[in-house]
């Protein structure tokens, strides 16, 4: 073993030589005032040798592209449905196509409950993001100071358990409560009242999933150098300040980084909880674009084209208000996917 | 090593299970011999196979004709969303699609227009060229003028008035025997009897009794003063609504004085509205009212833990041993005018698209052919009870030449029965068929003789349920575009005012519902009276 490893160093170290004298010739090679024009080639040289040795490592991200490629760009060509005339089995490129330009959105538009969907979806998954992202945070944040590692383990499976329950017995469970002669309903239905769908929606969420998603918190907790705390202890820091100046600083590029992918995501609060928790009577507050999109375009008679059309103006708000939170946190925190 | 052979285990374990499951799948998805026909149809599982049913069997017999059933349940149906695209079949029975999707279909041919075809269907021919009945005709034209599904026609004049009130007698002999009745109500034991006739507010007081005293036999937290199923096609609140004086439906419109009107716009509606939200919050009405399916209620009801219910009929409701204890009541008498008011509704008796071929059969001829066997009006009878021969009907004709139906099956209740025989569907029973060749069962005949006696009486005057309209593409839009989102703004506001703690204002109603969706109303109104005139213009043209 001792040999291999002393082998592997070496090669590594070879590695390093080599590198160093490709960077020693092409440096001498450099001439003055032509340094923009010839750096780039040997740059690309640099790249292309180095892909030589090392390049069988990107054989590893295939499965991965293959995934993105197959389940998120294949089927983005049924986007164009939004733009047609589209019925069952009709081409979706085809002779028998009718386009109908930008018909499908004026009718969505023009719904006369539009601007109730878009108020109802923005505010449950706002909403839903003002209280759901900074609990697991601070779950993740008070499980990590806790003394005892067997009450931590204890609790973090107790706060994970709930989300392994499915949807439809999460809903079910929530009827029995807070529904018809529900255990908490007091002889009333909370299901029938549009003032209560959001805050059971968001709370039931939130309970399911807070213990679940503070797991990525401990993870990147568990990275923080101990010897950060000690010095932190020597100086006389409380549990409290070394929460706030160590832990949070050591997480914050995780916490950033999620934030700006639930900004992403904000306007796409899954439908199907919505469509089980649905009723005549909290329609008011329950209806939001996707489950309009299922309601009207897929079971309705809106049809497809209404519905993708729904669907892509959802996509659309999503995708602007990604490069909003992107822009923002690279301006103001240094922090940022691209 | 050890690790390994785990590991090709479970690997072997794996594809076993999914390869039994695809053989599985596969084996129990059709059958393996041919058929001439495969035809999808929407029926519960507690409903026999049609494969085995004897009168397919028995058409079969007659036709020649190969056909295999394959299904789905409603409720599979229902979340499917292309069943047209279903490979391998060639037509879908109890299709039920609506007007729009059915013209959608129709003009990009994926289902087959049928009045193509007109010269291999006879039967269907003869009725669609009746000059007395051209209104068939008209509700089954699409917008370019193609039929592109089979009627169900059923005319026993049941379905405008789907709801009658029951009343839970024995709870109010026990307030008699009590001496418990409220002041209000003056009642002896003899008056409970089919066809009690009680003020509004009797029936308010009598409700709140059942509410506030222990009722023997019942426990006290099951207890519903007051059900129904809100919003359900059958057995709704509308009846209670249209008490105040308004004609009130399930779809809150209908035809009044040759106008399209919507009911929430009548200031009747709304007191009904904020009355009943009073009936709720004194607890004579639940809320389950307002979420629960019609299963939900039928199930619930079984026991006899109503006071009173609105429902087609107390048989289907409550359990054979407690039938007896409820009476037929009349529609309730309006406190004010002194008047008794019952809605009608709009259900229609000419079934649009309760059958459609898809165009992929290979033989839409043979298939619309063997279809047509089902308009003959005995064929009818027996699609719509079983076979003669299985004991649906008497073996003699009566004196008038009548089918005449057996409700003697043994065992069997009348509805096990009909599981097993009757596939429902596509079948011509006009009010003719009825007059002249088929005698109504038992429970039908019981139902009408209810309505004869006590409600129908008391429909309005000068209105009329909307006919089966025929529109045009460009009205379909308009429908499209505003009926179904104006359909639950009604439904939630009126649910929301019936449920709040305290009464709905008058301003709450004049601009959350009115003002809110004046648009949509209008145009509903709008395009239904452009297509009603139409109508009657039509059937006028025809006669």
């Amino acid at each position: 073993m001792k040999s291999l490893n002393g082998a592997s160093a070496e090669a590594v170290e070879n590695d390093l030589l080599i590198e160093q004298a490709y960077e020693a010739m092409s440096e001498g090679s450099t001439g003055d005032g032509e340094v923009v024009n010839k750096k780039a080639p040997d740059k690309w040289e640099k790249w292309k040798n180095n892909f030589k040795r090392r390049g069988w490592i990107l054989l590893f991200i295939i499965p991965a592209l293959l995934y993105v490629l197959l389940f998120c760009y294949v089927p983005m060509y049924g986007i164009l449905v939004a733009f047609q005339d589209y019925g069952v089995g009709d081409p979706i490129l085809g002779a028998g196509t009718v386009w109908v330009g930008f018909d499908n959105f004026t009718a969505f538009f023009s719904n006369p409950n539009f601007g109730d969907y878009f108020v109802n979806t923005f505010l449950l998954c706002f909403l839903g993001f003002i209280v759901g992202f900074p609990l697991p945070v601070i779950v993740a944040l008070l499980l990590n100071s806790l003394r005892s590692k067997k009450v931590k383990k204890g609790l973090q499976i107790l706060y994970y358990a709930p989300h392994f329950i499915s949807l439809v017995v999460m809903v079910g469970m929530l009827k029995l409560f807070f529904g018809a002669d529900g255990l908490f309903a007091g002889g009333s239905d909370f299901f029938i009242k549009p003032e209560a769908f959001r805050p059971l929606f968001i709370f039931s969420g939130n309970w399911q999933d807070f213990g679940w998603s503070a797991i990525i918190y401990l993870a990147a907790l568990s990275g923080v150098d101990p010897a950060l705390h000690e010095a932190a202890k020597v100086d006389g820091a409380s549990r409290f300040r070394r929460i706030f100046s160590v832990d949070l600083p050591a997480i914050a590029p995780t916490v950033i980084m999620l934030m700006i992918l639930s900004i992403g995501n904000l306007m796409s609060c899954g439908y199907e909880k919505v469509l089980l928790m649905q009723t005549p009577g909290n329609l008011p507050t329950s209806e939001i674009l996707s489950s309009y999109v299922y309601n009207f375009g897929l079971k309705g008679d809106a049809g497809y084209g209404v519905g993708t059309a729904a669907g892509l103006f959802n996509s659309v708000i999503n995708v602007a208000l990604l490069v909003i939170a992107n822009f923002t946190s690279k301006k103001l925190a240094n922090q940022s996917m691209w | 090593m050890k690790k390994i052979i785990i590991a090709v285990v479970a690997v072997v374990l794996w594809l076993a299970a999914v390869i039994g499951y695809t053989v599985a799948g596969t084996a129990s998805d059709g059958d393996d011999g041919e058929h001439d026909f495969i035809v999808l149809t929407v029926k519960e599982e507690t409903v026999k196979d049609y494969n085995t049913m004897p009168v397919f069997t028995e058409l079969a017999r007659m036709t020649g004709k190969d056909v295999y059933w394959t299904y789905n349940t409603s409720n599979q149906y229902s979340n499917n969303i292309d069943p047209i695209s279903i490979k391998g079949i060639d037509a879908i029975y109890h299709a039920g699609f609506s007007n729009l999707k059915l013209y959608n279909y129709g003009r990009r041919g994926k289902i087959v227009a049928i009045d193509e075809y007109l010269d291999s269907m006879p039967n269907f021919k003869r009725i669609l060229e009746n000059p007395l009945r051209q209104d068939i005709r008209q509700a089954l034209e699409s917008p370019d003028g193609h039929i592109y599904s089979l009627p169900r026609i059923e005319e026993m004049g049941l379905k405008a008035y789907p709801n009658i009130l029951f009343l839970n007698k024995e709870w109010v002999k026990q307030l008699i025997d009590k001496d418990d009745l409220p002041a209000s109500v003056n009642l002896q034991e003899e008056d409970l009897k089919d066809g009690l006739k009680l003020k509004r507010s009797e029936f308010k007081a009598i409700l709140q009794k059942f509410c506030d005293t222990d009722i023997s036999g019942v426990d006290s937290k099951n207890k519903v003063p007051l059900a129904f199923v809100s919003g359900n096609w059958q057995g709704n609140e509308s009846d209670l609504i249209a008490s105040f004086g308004v004609p009130e439906n399930r779809e809150h419109k209908t035809v009044e004085n040759g106008k399209i009107t919507f009911t929430i716009e009548n200031e009747n509606w709304f007191n009904a509205i904020a009355e009943m939200n009073d009936w709720y919050n004194r607890g004579l009405i639940r809320s389950s009212a307002f979420s629960q399916t019609q299963d939900e209620f039928l199930a619930k009801g079984q026991d006899g833990r109503y006071g009173a219910f609105y429902w087609w009929e107390k048989e289907t409701v409550v359990a054979k041993d407690k039938q007896n204890d409820y009476i037929v009541l009349q529609p309730l008498v309006d406190d004010v005018t002194g008047k008794q008011y019952a809605g009608v509704s709009n259900e229609q008796e000419i079934e649009k698209s309760e059958c459609v071929i898809l165009s992929s059969c290979k033989d839409i001829k043979g298939l619309l052919g063997y279809f047509d066997k089902f308009f003959e009006p005995e064929i009818s009878a027996q699609l719509n009870y079983g076979l003669i021969a299985s004991g649906a009907f008497k073996s003699q004709k009566d004196e008038n030449g009548k089918l005449v139906p057996n409700d003697d099956h043994g065992n069997q209740s009348t509805d096990d029965f009909r599981m097993k025989n009757a596939p429902y569907g596509v079948v011509y029973l006009t009010a003719e068929e009825w007059e002249n060749n088929i005698e109504m069962e038992p429970r039908a005949k019981l139902r009408l003789e209810r309505l004869e006696k006590w409600v129908k009486a008391h429909t309005f005057e000068n209105v009329k349920p909307i006919p089966n309209l025929n529109y045009t593409k460009e009205q379909l839009d308009v429908l499209n575009m505003y009926e179904s989102s104006l359909g639950n703004n009604i439904s939630a506001w009126m649910t929301n005012s019936i449920t709040a703690p305290t009464k709905p204002s008058k301003s709450d109603w004049l601009n959350n519902l009115l003002k809110t969706n004046r648009k949509s109303i209008d145009e509903v109104k709008r395009v239904n009276q452009e297509a009603y005139d139409s109508y009657l213009s039509k059937i006028s043209a025809g006669s």
